[in-house]
C-alpha cells in the first residue's frame, strides 16, 4: 500500500514548459485520470515518473519515499506504453514473466497463467508480439504491467492504438482490473470519455498545468474554466458573451436580444464580461416562444442514433448546438425555433481569466 | 540563526532538491573508441609536424625546422606537379566513367524481378575482390606473352599492345581496372536509391503521357540526386588516394606515369627515407580530402537520417 | 519506363550481357587458369576446354613449388592463416570497443560522442599513409612493429567506424520506450543493454561484424607498411608471392582465387547488408 505524492514537478525543455508546479496525489486503490489535449505534458509526466528523465524541480515520493533519481527498476513502478512497447524478440509469455523473474517470485508459471486468464490471452502466450492482434498486444503489455503488482501503476494512453470496439470493451474491463490490487494508477488520456469512464478522479492538464482536479461528474458539472469546460462533452458546450445584470433579485442576462435567467443574483457575476455557457443536451427547443426563450433559426440536423444534433443560429448570429434526446420533437431545416434552458445549467465564466465564476445554486450531477 | 531554528525553518520545505545525476554511463562506454581517436589524432599531428622539418631517415643529424620549407620546394618541383596531374586525371576519369556505368546499369537492373536481382548480386562480386588482389587478376590477364586480353586485342591487329608496362596505356589499364572494381558500387547505391523512390510521380507522369527522356532528366535524375552525390563523393575520395591497384600493378611507373599522391608519399618515405617530403606530400592531400570529406559528410546525414526516418 | 517494344527489349539484353560479361569474365577466367598447368597457360591460342589439373592448389597447400631450376618455399598458407587471425581479432577487437560506443551514441546524445562519432568518420576518408607513415615509427619504437597485436589495432582504423555508424543506426531504431519497459520490470540498464538492445540490433552488429571482416580482408596498405613476410595477410602475401615465383603462373592463380573465396563467399551471405555497408548506413538495401 504505497500513495504517490507528486509535489510542485516541474520540466523544461528549452523553451517549452510541460511540467509547471504539477502536485497531484494518488491514493493507493484509486484510479487518478491525467486528461488534456494533446501536447499538454501528459506524457512528460508519466515518463518523469517512471524515471526516463528527472524533473528539473520538485519531489515525487512513492510511500513517502522520494523516487527522483532513482533508477528505473527500483522504483517500484509498473507501466503500460502507448505503442505497447513489447519485446519483439521474446513470446508473450516471456514478456510477461520478465517482470517478474527479476524480482524472483515464487511461482512465474502459476501467476503469468493467472494474469493472462484475467486477460483473457492464454491461447496466445506463445506467440510472438509480431503475430498478436493489436487487442492481444494491448493485453499483453496490461499483463506485464500488472503481473508484478507494482505500488504505482501508470498507464499511457493504452487504448490510443486498438479499434473502437475493442477500446469499448477495455473501458468496461479496465477499471477492475485496476483495482483488483492496491496500487496508485495513473491512467493518461486524451479521451474525456475514457476518463469519465475508468477513472475515480480526473486531473486535467492544461499547457504544463494541472488547471482542475476533481470527480467526472464536478468536473462535467462545474468544469473550472472555459477551456476544461470545452475539453468535456460531445458536442462542446455553447458559449455565449453576456455581462449579467440584476433584475427584481435574480441575475439576467440577454444572449441574442432575449433576456434569460441564471438563477438568484450572485454578486461576482454582476456586471463582469463573462462567457455564458450551457451544455448542448441542457437546451431545450420548442416550436412558440416562452419566457427567457431565445429566437433562433435551425441551419441543420444531425442524426445520431441516441440523439439528434441540431446547429442553430442565434438573431445576432452565434451558432449554438442542441443534442436532443431522439423521442423528441425536431423539427426542420430554416424552421424558426425558441430554445431555452433551465437556469440552473448555466455556466458563467470570467471573459479575461476564463476562470469560472461560482453560482451556488448549480446543480451537482449532469 | 541557531541549529534548531534552522531545522525547523527546513521541515516544512520537505521536498529534497532533486540530486542531478551524473551521466558518467555514456563516457564510459565510449572511452576505448576515443582513445581510439586519440590513437588516430597523434600520429596525424605528428605528420603534421614532420611536414615542417627536413626529416630524412638515413640523414638524422640534417633533422630541423624549415617550416613551409617542404610545400615551398613543391611549387617549383615538375614531380610534384605531375602527382597532382596524374591523381587528378586518375580521379576525374575513374568517378565519371564508374558513375556514367553504374547508373546506367542501376537503370538497366531497376525492376526488382529475380533475374536483375541475381545479376546485381554478381556484379557486386568485383567490388568484394580486395583491389590489390583484382589488380594481379588484371596483370594476368594483360600478360604480353599469354595474357588472353593481349590475345583479344591482337586479334583485333593491334599486336604491340603493352597494358600497364606502356607509359601510352599505362593509366588506361589501371582505370580499367579500378572501372572494373568500383563501378558496382556505384551501382548498387544508386539501385537501392531508385528503387526507394516514391512510385507517384512516375505513375503520373506515365498516364500524361510525358516522354521518356523528360522523366528521366526531370523527375528520375533529381530525385536520384542526393544518391549520386554522395555515391560519387565516397568514390571521389577513395579515388584520389588510390593506392592499392597502382602499387600492385605498376609502383608507380612505368616511369612516374601513375605517382599519385599515396604511391608517391610511400616512395618518398620508404625508397627515398625522406619523411618532412612525405608527410607534406600527405598533408597537401589530407587538405584535398578534408574539404571533400565535409561535404560529403553533410549528404551522408541527410541520406542516412532518409533511411532511419530520424537524425 | 518500360521498354516494353523488342527493340527496347533486344537492346537491354544485349547490354546486360556485356555487362556481365566484362565484370565477371576476369573471375571466371583466373579460377578456370588456377587449374591449368603453366604449358596449358601459354598455349596460344587459349583453350576454353581443358584437362584440369589440382597441381596448383596442392603445391600452394604443401607449401613446396618443385620447378625446372628447382624448389621454391611458399609461405602462401601463412598468408592465408594471417588474414584469417588478422581480420577476425581485429573485427571481434572492433565489436567489443564498437558496440558499447554505438549503444552510447545512440541513446545519449552528447557532445563528446558526437565528436569521436564524426573524427572516426572523417579519418575513414583521410589518406591512411598519413596515419600510418608515423605510426609505424612509433611502432619501431613500442616494439609493436610486425605483430599481430600491432596491426590488429591499426584495422581499427577501417573496422570501427563502419561498426560504429552502423549500428548505432540500429540502436536508433528501437523504440527506447522498449528498452524503459524492461527496466521497470526490475532490470538494470546493463540487463537491458544484453538482452533487448544487443538482441534487437543482432542482424546489424552481424552484418557489420561481417562488412568489416571483408573490408580487413581486402586491405592491403596497412600490412604493407607493417608486417614483414611472417604476419603479411594473402593482399600483400599475393604481390610477394608474384614477384617470388615469376612465371608460374598457374599457382599465381591459384593463389588469388584462395585469396579472394573467403570474401566472395561471406559477401554472397550477407549481401543483404552490402548496401548499407557500403554506404555506413546511409542507405538501406
Amino acid at each position: 500500500m504505497a500513495r504517490l505524492d507528486i509535489n510542485s514537478v516541474s520540466k523544461s525543455f528549452g523553451a517549452a514548459r510541460p511540467a509547471d508546479a504539477l502536485s497531484l496525489t494518488v491514493e493507493p486503490g484509486e484510479i487518478v485520470a491525467v486528461f488534456g489535449p494533446s501536447g499538454s505534458g501528459k506524457t512528460v509526466l508519466l515518463r518523469m515518473i517512471a524515471g526516463m528523465f528527472e524533473p528539473d524541480d520538485g519531489d515525487i515520493q512513492v510511500g513517502g519515499r522520494s523516487i527522483v533519481g532513482a533508477a528505473p527498476e527500483r522504483r517500484g513502478i509498473g507501466m503500460a506504453f502507448q505503442n505497447f512497447a513489447l519485446f519483439p524478440h521474446m513470446s508473450a509469455r516471456d514478456n510477461i514473466a520478465s517482470g517478474l523473474r527479476a524480482k524472483a517470485a515464487g511461482d512465474v508459471a502459476t501467476r503469468v497463467a493467472a494474469i493472462s486468464k484475467l486477460l483473457k490471452i492464454e491461447h496466445v502466450l506463445g506467440h510472438t508480439p509480431r503475430e498478436l492482434s493489436n487487442g492481444q498486444k494491448q493485453r499483453t503489455a496490461l499483463a506485464r504491467a500488472l503481473i508484478g503488482n507494482p505500488e504505482v501503476l501508470l498507464l499511457d494512453d493504452p487504448l490510443r492504438n486498438v479499434d473502437a470496439k475493442l477500446r469499448y470493451e477495455m473501458r468496461l474491463e479496465l477499471p477492475s482490473l485496476l483495482r483488483r490490487g492496491t496500487a496508485a494508477v495513473l491512467y493518461v488520456t486524451q479521451d474525456y470519455r475514457e476518463a469519465m469512464a475508468i477513472a475515480d478522479r480526473i486531473a486535467v492538464l492544461i499547457g504544463g498545468r494541472l488547471v482542475q482536479v476533481a470527480t467526472p461528474d464536478e468536473i462535467y458539472a462545474q468544469p473550472a474554466s472555459v477551456a476544461v469546460a470545452r475539453l468535456f462533452g460531445d458536442p462542446t458546450i455553447n458559449l455565449a458573451e453576456v455581462v449579467p445584470f440584476a433584475e427584481h433579485g435574480a441575475l439576467c442576462a440577454r444572449v441574442s436580444g432575449a433576456m434569460v435567467g441564471l438563477g438568484s443574483a450572485d454578486v461576482d457575476a454582476l456586471e463582469r464580461e463573462c462567457w455564458l455557457g450551457v451544455r448542448p443536451e441542457d437546451l431545450v427547443v420548442s416550436s412558440s416562444p416562452g419566457e427567457g426563450a431565445i429566437p433562433a433559426k435551425i441551419l441543420a440536423i444531425t442524426p445520431m442514433h441516441e440523439k439528434a444534433v441540431l446547429l442553430l443560429r442565434l438573431a445576432d448570429g452565434t451558432e449554438w448546438l442542441a443534442a436532443l434526446p431522439p423521442e423528441a420533437p425536431r423539427g426542420a431545416a430554416d424552421d424558426a425555433v425558441f430554445i431555452g434552458f433551465a437556469a440552473d445549467a448555466a455556466m458563467l465564466f470570467d471573459r479575461a481569466t476564463g476562470q469560472k465564476i461560482g453560482l451556488s445554486h448549480r446543480r451537482q450531477a449532469a | 540563526m541557531s541549529m534548531v531554528q534552522l531545522l525547523q525553518t527546513k521541515a516544512p520545505t520537505a521536498p529534497a532538491k532533486p540530486r542531478p545525476r551524473v551521466r558518467l554511463l555514456p563516457y564510459l562506454l565510449s572511452l576505448p573508441a576515443l582513445l581510439i581517436c586519440i590513437a588516430i589524432l597523434v600520429p596525424f599531428v605528428t605528420a603534421a609536424v614532420y611536414s615542417l622539418q627536413r626529416y630524412r631517415l638515413n640523414l638524422p643529424y640534417l633533422r630541423g625546422f624549415i617550416g613551409a620549407g617542404n610545400y615551398i620546394d613543391f611549387l617549383s618541383d615538375p614531380a610534384f606537379w605531375n602527382t597532382l596531374r596524374i591523381s587528378i586525371t586518375y580521379t576525374v576519369l575513374t568517378v565519371v566513367l564508374e558513375l556514367l556505368l553504374g547508373l546506367a546499369i542501376a537503370l538497366l537492373l531497376r525492376r526488382p524481378t529475380r533475374f536483375h536481382n541475381a545479376v546485381s548480386i554478381m556484379l557486386l562480386l568485383p567490388l568484394m575482390t580486395a583491389p590489390a588482389i583484382a589488380a594481379l587478376m588484371w596483370k594476368l590477364m594483360t600478360n604480353p606473352s599469354f595474357g588472353i586480353l593481349s590475345y583479344f586485342v591482337s586479334l583485333l591487329g593491334v599486336s604491340d599492345f603493352k597494358w600497364a608496362s606502356d607509359p601510352s596505356t599505362a593509366l588506361f589499364t589501371v582505370v580499367l581496372v579500378d572501372v572494373w572494381v568500383y563501378t558496382p558500387f556505384i551501382m548498387i547505391l544508386l539501385l537501392a536509391g531508385l528503387r526507394s523512390l516514391p512510385r507517384q510521380p512516375f505513375e503520373a507522369a506515365a498516364l500524361d503521357g510525358v516522354p521518356a527522356s523528360f522523366v528521366f532528366f526531370r523527375i528520375t535524375l533529381p530525385m536520384l540526386a542526393p544518391y549520386i552525390i554522395t555515391a560519387s563523393l565516397f568514390r571521389l575520395l577513395d579515388s584520389i588516394q588510390q593506392f592499392d591497384i597502382i602499387y600492385a600493378m605498376t609502383q608507380g611507373g612505368p616511369g612516374d606515369r601513375l605517382m599519385v599522391f599515396q604511391v608517391q608519399a610511400y616512395l618518398e618515405f620508404f625508397q627515398y627515407t625522406n619523411v618532412g617530403r612525405s608527410a607534406a606530400l600527405l598533408m597537401i592531400l589530407w587538405l584535398i580530402t578534408n574539404i571533400l570529406s565535409n561535404i560529403f559528410i553533410k549528404n551522408w546525414l541527410r541520406l542516412r537520417e532518409r533511411a532511419h526516418g530520424h537524425a | 519506363m518500360e521498354h516494353s517494344s523488342l527493340a527496347g527489349r533486344i537492346f537491354r539484353g544485349v547490354a546486360l550481357t556485356l555487362i556481365l560479361i566484362f565484370f565477371m569474365f576476369p573471375i571466371v577466367w583466373i579460377f578456370l587458369m588456377s587449374f591449368q598447368t603453366n604449358e596449358q597457360i601459354l598455349r596460344i591460342p587459349p583453350r576454353i576446354l581443358f584437362e584440369p589439373t589440382l597441381a596448383n592448389y596442392t603445391a600452394l597447400i604443401s607449401g613446396q613449388l618443385h620447378t625446372a631450376a628447382g624448389n621454391l618455399e611458399i609461405s602462401f598458407m601463412r598468408n592465408l592463416f594471417n588474414s584469417v587471425v588478422l581480420s577476425s581479432a581485429a573485427v571481434m577487437l572492433a565489436l567489443v570497443l564498437g558496440v558499447p560506443a554505438a549503444y552510447a551514441f545512440a541513446r545519449f546524445k552528447f557532445r563528446l560522442g558526437e565528436t569521436i562519432a564524426f573524427t572516426l568518420l572523417s579519418f575513414r576518408f583521410a589518406p591512411p599513409l598519413l596515419v600510418l607513415l608515423p605510426l609505424s615509427l612509433y611502432y619501431q619504437e613500442l616494439g609493436l612493429n610486425d605483430t599481430y597485436f600491432g596491426i590488429v589495432w591499426v584495422y581499427q582504423l577501417i573496422a570501427l567506424p563502419l561498426i560504429l555508424w552502423i549500428v548505432r543506426g540500429y540502436f536508433e531504431d528501437i523504440s527506447p520506450d522498449i528498452e524503459h519497459a524492461y527496466r521497470l520490470a526490475g532490470h538494470s540498464w546493463r540487463e537491458a543493454f544484453t538482452r533487448i538492445a544487443v538482441p534487437l540490433a543482432g542482424p546489424g552488429i552481424a552484418a557489420a561484424g561481417l562488412l568489416s571482416f571483408i573490408f580487413c580482408w581486402n586491405n592491403f596498405v596497412f600490412a604493407l607498411i607493417l608486417a614483414s613476410a611472417d604476419k603479411q595477410p594473402v593482399t600483400v602475401g599475393a604481390l610477394a608471392f608474384v614477384t617470388a615465383s615469376g612465371i608460374q603462373y598457374g599457382q599465381i592463380a591459384a593463389a588469388i582465387v584462395l585469396s579472394v573465396t573467403p570474401t566472395l563467399l561471406l559477401a554472397l551471405y550477407a549481401q543483404r547488408y552490402l548496401v548499407e555497408g557500403l554506404s555506413l548506413g546511409a542507405v538501406k538495401g
